[in-house]
């Protein structure tokens, strides 16, 4: 039985393309940044608390500013922090986290396009 | 808990917090008179801390819900970053936090002072550090204090445990006369 396992698990990871595999990847690690700089706040179902924080479950916001969002924070009214230590590639795993758990979509968000992004902020 | 002293006389004197005048969130003064008879619970936080606050509100509120019709229970949430949080700013806080004072007072005032009770008097560190998150560094403690002013236990408020602890304990203070 053992055996049998071992050569049905290679054949299982085969049958995932590389894209699906970076996707996991990213969504892993994604998960940890969200809980290192996010969960505190917007809670780790993402639904916030009260009116302080907002729910992050439903987004309006496009993925450019959001990628801006995560990077600068906000000033002002619905003050958020800015999260300077965090870099395209971090930000895009945390957009691929968020969007394969609150937006129901297993798609990467590449750090290309963070990082394209991340020059036009407004 | 805290040191203690002994008068003239040769009694022991308990550590007490002493009298204080701050501003809350509908810029009402705030004096140890609103705290006498009551147990309350004391902590240190400002509104735009981005790193362990949020953890000790979503607790602190456990306890305003669970003694929200209590008139003997009290919360004052002292701010280290009172120059930015005027009472405006915390007003707007406990708006979307939707507490209300008497019962949960954000307090404001002179930053040296507010410094000064949350280390000597509340036993808790609160001061200016550039390079902290937020730019302050403080502790995460809920200090649970009696009807007279003694400081009777310090709990992590970041903590679900640690605040079930001081549920229990404010249940046995709140039977003291």
């Amino acid at each position: 039985m053992k055996y049998l396992l071992l050569l049905i698990i290679p054949f299982f990871f085969s049958c995932q393309s590389k894209e699906e595999i970076t996707q996991q990847q990213y969504s892993v690690e994604g998960m940890a940044l969200y809980k290192a700089n996010c969960e505190n706040c917007h809670q780790a179902d993402g639904s916030g608390l009260r009116d302080l924080y907002p729910s992050i479950q439903q987004t309006k916001l496009s993925p450019e500013a959001l990628a801006c969002l995560l990077k600068n924070g906000k000033k002002g009214n619905g003050f958020m922090p800015a999260n300077p230590k965090l870099q395209a590639l971090d930000i895009a795993e945390l957009m691929t986290y968020m969007r394969e758990k609150w937006g129901g979509k297993k798609q990467i968000y590449p750090a290309d396009s963070v990082k394209l992004a991340l020059q036009n902020c407004r | 808990m805290g040191p203690k002293t002994v008068n003239a006389k040769g009694d022991t004197v308990y550590h007490q917090i002493p009298a204080f005048r701050f501003l809350n969130q509908d810029s009402v003064i705030v004096t140890e008179k609103d705290v006498e008879g009551k147990v309350y619970v004391a902590d240190f936080f400002f509104t735009t801390c981005p790193t362990i606050c949020p953890k000790m509100k979503t607790q602190m509120l456990r306890i305003y819900e669970r003694y929200k019709e209590r008139d003997d229970v009290r919360i004052l949430s002292h701010s280290i970053d009172p120059d930015f949080d005027n009472t405006s700013v915390l007003k707007d806080y406990a708006n979307r936090l939707h507490i209300e004072a008497p019962k949960w007072n954000l307090l404001t005032g002179d930053k040296a002072t507010i410094y000064r009770l949350g280390q000597k008097s509340y036993m808790v560190s609160a001061q200016q550090d550039p390079n902290e998150a937020g730019g302050f560094v403080h502790s995460g403690a809920f200090i649970l204090v009696d009807k007279n002013r003694h400081v009777r236990g310090i709990y992590d408020g970041t903590v679900e445990t640690e605040v079930n602890h001081l549920l229990e304990d404010m249940e046995v203070l709140l039977k003291e006369q």
